[in-house]
């Protein structure tokens, strides 16, 4: 893993937490911190490119039929805090998931 | 790039489609108007020139020549051109041809070029049969890109990025060494269902508790069991046949960087003539169909998932498939050389080559800068210090 990956890895609990918006005064201490690593992510993206390949997803001639299936409600939740459904991948295409018979 | 998934069942027998361009052969392939051997590609044109005599001609285009480029639909099983065939293991790189002019034996290695001039008679040999080694593809498509053009985009790009670049980079920085390299690829058709299956979440209400500092947001959702369904087609899907040029790990190497320059205009590529690649390097296919079927099979999920993810927008909390599958119903597989200017630089107190590579059809043009760590880290470093001063500020005036 480069540096800049690794700072990137150790930043992400600290911009989550920085990024509560629990408006705690230890919060705001974070400012520091997340700046020079976002600082430091973007710079070193930009120059090494680290994060880019062909989008074959939508580079690519692709003709599709009409998308079928169905949905059924299966559940209720009430009151959480999550702001997204755990694990939501709708729009990571190439994180691949088990593989149905 | 995720982990491709495993492969799935062996398919039957795959039907070999014989693509080897007739008119050529291995050794001496002279100008059809002077009988020169001297020929090489002019990018400004794409065509073929005679050295000599400046006759200009072209290949056939490959477009519907190798195959009967039918409705994709319609597509069934696995056909695969000669030129995509598999390698055999005990077939060398090196091939050693009788010259015709002189009767000299001369030797190419195909491992990095497909043309050799004779020691004695100065006539240039060329390789055109297809060997069992994956030297020759069924199709090439030339260069359109000029060096001059490649050095100038080369030197725009790394223009840009000079205030962090590696200090001992920019002092060796010579664009001019820029090589123009064919680089293996398979190109692939496909007729192809998928299936996802997940769960999707549509918020119904959002609201605050608490007061002051303790005050939080809650959300109540609908939960919903999904699964969707997609037929569809893909044209020239490219796709490396390199297993070194395949493996993109970003911390070892910088192999993602020529993909990035994907994709190419495929169907202007023409049948094989090694005339093409005079001039040039060129890298040897070392993968085989059944090989690449792990990568393709992750490529035609990944386009499944794009495919669907307008289907499931109404989910505003997101959906996490969980579940997924593609049926190949046809596959058609073409081996190509595409063309790309390379520039490397090699880092030696990483280990690692960096490139900035030039797509030699479109000019799109990306590259892996090496930084000077210490200037980065002190730039971020000031800048994180100014924001905490603001925020201890702000802290001590609220």
């Amino acid at each position: 893993m480069g540096i800049g990956a690794e700072l990137l890895a150790t930043g992400a609990p600290i911009l989550a937490a920085g990024g509560s918006g629990d408006g705690s005064p230890a919060g705001i201490l974070l400012a520091g911190p997340i700046a020079a690593i976002a600082v430091y992510g973007l710079l070193f993206r930009y120059y090494r490119n680290t994060d880019k390949s062909h989008s074959f997803e939508t580079e690519t001639r692709i003709q599709a039929a009409p998308i079928t299936g169905g949905e059924q409600k299966v559940n209720e939740i009430r009151g959480t805090q999550q702001t997204q459904i755990q694990g939501n991948n709708v729009s990571n295409h190439r994180q691949r998931v088990q593989r149905a018979p | 790039m995720s982990t491709p998934p495993p492969p799935s069942q062996p398919q039957d027998q795959p039907e070999v489609v014989n693509t080897q361009n007739a008119d050529l052969g291995d050794g001496v392939n002279r100008c059809p108007r002077c009988g020169s051997t001297d020929i090489q590609l002019r990018a400004s044109t794409g065509m073929l020139i005679c050295l000599f005599c400046r006759h200009e001609w072209s290949e056939q285009q490959a477009e519907g020549q190798l195959f009967d480029d039918g409705n994709l639909t319609e597509l069934r099983g696995t056909t695969i051109g000669s030129g995509a065939a598999d390698i055999a293991a005990d077939v060398n790189a090196v091939v050693t041809l009788k010259c015709q002019g002189c009767g000299a034996e001369v030797v190419v290695n195909t491992a990095a070029a497909m043309s050799s001039r004779c020691h004695w008679c100065r006539h240039v040999l060329t390789i055109n049969n297809q060997i069992a080694n994956g030297a020759v593809p069924d199709a090439v498509l030339p260069f359109a890109l000029s060096h001059e053009e490649a050095v100038a985009r080369i030197t725009e790009f790394a223009s840009k990025r000079k205030t962090f670049a590696n200090r001992q980079f920019l002092k060796e920085f010579t664009p001019q060494n820029v090589v123009g390299v064919y680089m293996p690829y398979m190109i692939v058709d496909g007729n192809v269902s998928s299936d996802v299956y997940g769960h999707g979440e549509v918020e119904t209400r959002r609201y605050t508790r608490g007061t002051d500092e303790n005050r939080r947001t809650y959300y109540d959702a609908d939960v919903y069991q999904l699964h969707r369904h997609v037929d569809f087609t893909v044209d020239d899907l490219t796709i490396e046949s390199s297993a070194e040029r395949a493996m993109m790990d970003t911390s070892v190497n910088t192999n993602n960087i020529i993909n990035t320059i994907l994709p190419f205009d495929t169907k202007n590529a023409v049948r094989w003539n090694a005339n093409y690649l005079n001039g040039f390097s060129s890298e040897k296919r070392d993968q085989d169909v059944e090989q690449l079927q792990p990568a393709l099979e992750h490529q035609l999920l990944s386009i499944a998932r794009s495919q669907v993810a307008p289907s499931v927008s109404r989910y505003g909390r997101g959906v996490r498939w969980e579940a997924e599958k593609v049926d190949v119903h046809g596959t058609r597989w073409v081996s190509m050389y595409l063309p790309v200017w390379l520039y490397s630089y090699f880092q030696k107190e990483k280990n690692m080559v960096h490139y900035i590579a030039v797509n030699g059809r479109t000019g799109e043009t990306m590259g892996s800068i090496p930084v000077a760590q210490g200037r980065l880290l002190a730039v971020s470093a000031a800048v994180g210090v100014v924001a905490e001063v603001l925020a201890i500020i702000i802290l001590v005036v609220s």
